[in-house]
């Protein structure tokens, strides 16, 4: 697996992914839970309704996503630092190390359970990454042109 | 990637007819002398291998092995103290940094006042006193983090809104974007709380501008 050149190099990106996340999750909570307070607000108050929402919410989701991203990304940038490779187990590696670090307020019980079920999440991302991989490997494979059949073999002098 | 909302962005492809002066540059000799093709032979500078291989002039600039999704933004007044790659790497830097610094700065004042707040007697255990430091600690820091990073995440959309309209980035960009984030962060409150964000953000964008005018 080559390196994604798009990508900056290791300490700074995690400032680049906590950013990158927050925004994603800000503008996405402003959207969702603009729908889900105007959905919710009595009719003649929808407009407030949702404005309030968001206010009240979309911060909170984009802090959740900003945190999740940023700390995704500090695992992953070490765990490449560790084992000085790049590859699909990377991601997790990383993801069970945030799902424990972001559950450890809970209890053992919930740290480990939260670390199993993020790393489950993750190796499922990479696998549908390495699927999707392979199908365009596939879809662009070098293939020999047709030529039709190829012409008969001359018959042996004398018979 | 390509600005989403509007603006003009073609205005390097309107480029001026080329000037003899730039013929001369790029072919090394100016077609408007050469009449026929033993004049072309004779010309000086021709042949010269310098300016025939595609890879000449390595020296001024490495554009052959520029990606195109690498290049530092080409936008005027752009390259300054923190190279950026245009819009998207504006906002994350800038949100990713706001984010960080009101985590930390909301975090350690939630430390200091728990610490301060510690349950007192002989009978309080460890865990009490380490939840009471942690309850504090995620009270004050996500609150400020979540607050510095909307504010950032508005400014540099505005900015770079702003940009792509104006074809430049520059300091007046940043003090508007600044007072429009502002005066949109509290628009709920009423007028004044408005115009004391509005004004605070003005100030904050006016400082960020003259560190890098200090710095670069």
């Amino acid at each position: 697996m080559s390196a994604d050149h798009s990508r900056d190099p290791c300490p700074l990106i995690i400032v680049n992914d906590f950013g990158g996340a927050f925004a994603m999750g800000a503008l996405g909570g402003t959207v969702w839970h603009g729908i889900k307070g105007f959905r919710n607000s009595p009719i003649g108050e929808r407009r407030i309704g949702a404005i309030s929402a968001i206010k009240a919410r979309a911060p909170v989701v984009g802090g959740n996503f900003g945190v999740w991203g940023g700390l995704f990304s500090t695992f992953d940038c070490t765990v490449k630092a560790i084992r000085k490779r790049e590859d699909h187990w990377n991601a997790i590696i990383a993801g069970f190390f945030t799902g424990g670090a972001l559950a450890m307020r809970g209890g053992w019980k919930q740290t480990r359970n939260s670390a199993i079920t993020c790393a489950c999440v993750l190796g499922v991302f990479e696998g549908v990454g390495m699927m999707f991989q392979r199908f365009m490997a596939v879809q662009n494979k070098p293939m020999a042109p047709d030529f039709g059949e190829a012409p008969a073999a001359p018959a042996p002098l004398g018979a | 990637m390509v600005w989403p909302f509007g603006g003009n962005n073609n205005k390097e492809q309107e480029a001026a007819p080329e000037s003899s002066q730039q013929l001369q540059q790029t072919l090394g000799f100016d077609p408007s002398t050469i009449s026929d093709v033993s004049n072309i032979i004779k010309s000086p500078g021709v042949f010269d291998t310098n300016s025939l291989h595609p890879l000449a002039g390595l020296d001024k600039d490495l554009e052959y092995l520029d990606l195109e999704d690498e290049q530092l933004s080409p936008l005027e007044g752009s390259q300054g103290l923190i190279a950026s790659r245009g819009w998207s790497d504006d906002l994350c830097y800038g949100t990713g940094t706001a984010y960080l610094l009101g985590l930390g700065t909301g975090g350690l004042y939630g430390f200091r006042e728990g610490v301060a707040n510690l349950p007192k007697g002989a009978d309080v255990s460890g865990k009490l006193k380490l939840n009471t430091i942690l309850n504090h600690v995620t009270r004050r820091g996500p609150f400020l983090g979540n607050s510095a990073g909307v504010l950032a995440v508005t400014y540099n959309i505005i900015n770079s809104t702003l940009d792509s309209f104006r074809g430049k980035h520059d300091t007046y960009n940043s003090l508007a974007a600044g007072a429009l984030a502002g005066a949109i962060f509290k628009s709920s409150k009423g007028i004044k709380p408005m115009a004391i964000s509005s004004g605070l953000m003005v100030l904050a964008a006016g400082a960020w501008c003259g560190l890098k005018e200090l710095l670069s």
